[in-house]
């Protein structure tokens, strides 16, 4: 972001852009979007936030708890969390919170990330109502790293009981038919479809059901971090602070072009092939349109299929350049509950779910 | 009756698979990291040994250098004040404020000459400072470079006893220049995941005083 961003190889992992080394944080290259709509396992993001991350797991000695206001407290092992109920899939976009902070202006103190904190995976294990054996009011999920410090707060989530229950969270064992990456959770990660990444816990060890919020020293990640502003743009003016904030939820409209970089040169006259990509929450995408030249017009791109309705979906628009120039590219997704994406980006606190027009300038010659 | 019969079924599954997970061997999972190398900017303002020492407990030096340039002493106090109050950071009031001096003049916009960092900075000098040789007293030592934050003499704290520190090393000629070594430069890897700060500030009769302490346990 400002200077180099070294590449560097994890275990597992193709070379990545270092964020932070420890705890392990790491972003995708750009250039593997362009490369298919699913994020290869050795390509996709890493992202912890406590010093006490597990650096060995047994997975015959692993169990997935399930207690709290239950009637019998479960421990499952791997093996037995695997015929519980027939195995499911889902194909869904795993963005981080903080996906694109480092472009906020004014900046905001948090990792510098640029666009490459996303990705696309084949996620298969059992729905999560299958060990939730209770309709009580909510639902804390706890993985196995943990804070060095008393002190400091535990990384746990929290999903309603009618989400939790919903055919749409899932605990997963396989990623894109593989075992989970290490680094992305292995061996178990909670699955939340639509939802920003924050919530897919990984090395998911403890399900606690609870019949009243979730609170107390733990609930930090849901309670104070991690959340915006409570109103229509969950945005704030600048140098303000929001009066009520909500937990982070859904993922924004969003769309890039992945073929073309910034300061990139292209022939005028000719036609250049534009492709990108393009995602939502789950209502669908209705239309991607592209701004080329400085022109009035926005043109409709042509939608690649679907793969479902928490996956990136391809776009792409044959255009031609009259003019030699400098000039800027921008894309805009619209979905089919009418929802678009800004051309200013909106502000809050902590740099949280980016989603203005990207702007890609390139030189026309 | 619905959950009921869930319970059941998943008693039933367990029961059957106590069997088959035994002839199941799967094997552990283990991830080695890539060593640390970055390190804080030096400077001599009080606060760099601080972030040096605390700060890395937690997290790599790189937290520090991605964060977005131009930030001034306020927003550095603020930050750092989120790491105590929010996070749990073991760093006291007088000692956050002189983190984030050193941290808005090295990575930020404010300057050595400013008042709020000269006022930051100077709280701490006294205690912190590397004239302290080894005839002062050790506890003083242990004391003024926060080795009680992490460690304990009888039980594991975040690092080791210093009691298990020295039986492991009981039969080891080397013990004490390991240990005064590994006590300079930090350690990583020997006891867990969490790293264990260099204490670069320290002289090497600190160090060896230090040691000796430690082994004696």
């Amino acid at each position: 972001m400002d200077g180099p961003s070294p590449l560097v190889r994890y275990p597992g992992k193709r070379e990545l852009i270092r964020v932070h080394t420890r705890p392990p944080h790491l972003e995708t290259p750009f250039s593997v979007f362009n490369e298919g709509l699913i994020t290869p396992n050795d390509a996709f993001f890493v992202r912890y936030h406590l010093a006490g991350f597990p650096k060995s797991i047994d997975p015959e000695k692993f169990r997935l708890s399930v207690k709290g206001a239950v009637k019998t407290p479960l421990h499952l092992s791997l093996s037995e969390l695997k015929v519980i109920a027939e195995q499911v899939e889902v194909i869904a976009v795993n963005q981080c919170s903080g996906n694109s902070r480092g472009y906020s202006l004014p900046r905001v103190f948090g990792a510098q990330l640029g666009n490459g904190a996303m990705g696309k995976g084949r996620w298969a294990g059992l729905p999560l109502k299958a060990v939730i054996l209770t309709n009580v009011k909510y639902v804390a999920f706890n993985g196995l790293d943990k804070p060095v410090f008393q002190s400091t707060t535990d990384f746990q989530k929290a999903l309603d009981i009618e989400h939790a229950l919903s055919d749409e969270p899932m605990l997963a064992w396989k990623m894109n038919g593989e075992e989970l990456p290490f680094l992305n959770g292995y061996p178990l990660k909670l699955i939340v479809p639509a939802y920003f990444g924050t919530y897919w816990v990984k090395h998911l060890s403890e399900i606690e059901v609870l019949d009243q919020p979730f609170q107390g020293h733990d609930s930090f990640f849901m309670n104070t971090g991690y959340r915006l502003p409570d109103n229509d743009c969950m945005c704030v003016a600048p140098e303000t602070v929001a009066a009520k904030t909500l937990p982070i939820s859904t993922l924004p409209a969003r769309s890039f072009i992945t073929n073309i970089k910034a300061d990139d040169v292209l022939q005028s006259n000719s036609v250049v092939e534009l492709k990108g990509i393009v995602f939502d929450s789950d209502a669908g995408i209705k239309t991607v349109e592209v701004f080329i030249d400085g022109g009035q017009t926005w043109r409709s791109a042509k939608l690649g299929e679907s793969l479902g309705r928490f996956s990136f979906r391809e776009w792409e628009l044959p255009v031609s350049f009259i003019k030699t120039d400098l000039t800027i590219l921008m894309v805009r997704a619209r979905n089919n509950q009418g929802e678009t994406q800004p051309a200013l980006a909106t502000l809050n606190h902590g740099g949280y779910r980016r989603n203005v027009i990207e702007n890609t300038p390139v030189n026309i010659v | 009756m619905k959950y009921i019969n869930r319970t059941i079924r998943i008693l039933v599954f367990t029961l059957m698979l106590t069997l088959l997970s035994s002839l199941v061997n799967a094997q552990t999972s283990t991830v080695e990291l890539p060593s640390e190398t970055a390190q804080f900017l030096s400077s001599h303002l009080p606060g760099y040994l601080l972030a040096t020492q605390k700060c890395m407990i937690c997290h790599a030096a790189d937290y520090i250098m991605y964060q977005p340039p131009g930030q001034n002493l306020e927003q550095w106090t603020k930050e750092m004040l989120k790491m105590r109050n929010t996070y749990g950071a073991p760093i006291s009031g007088l000692e956050l404020r002189s983190i984030a001096a050193y941290l808005a003049v090295t990575y930020g916009s404010a300057k050595e000459t400013d008042a709020g960092v000269i006022a930051a900075s100077k709280v701490l000098k006294p205690v912190l400072g590397s004239k302290l040789d080894a005839t002062e007293d050790v506890k003083q030592l242990l004391t003024s470079n926060a080795c009680f934050d992490c460690h304990a003499i009888d039980r594991k704290v975040i690092g080791p006893s210093f009691q298990t520190i020295a039986s492991k090393y009981k039969d080891d000629s080397q013990a004490l220049r390991k240990l005064a070594t590994s006590i300079q430069t930090g350690g990583r890897g020997k006891w867990g995941s969490v790293s264990m700060p260099a204490m670069s500030n320290l002289n090497s009769p600190q160090d060896k005083a230090l040691a000796k302490y430690v082994l004696k346990q």
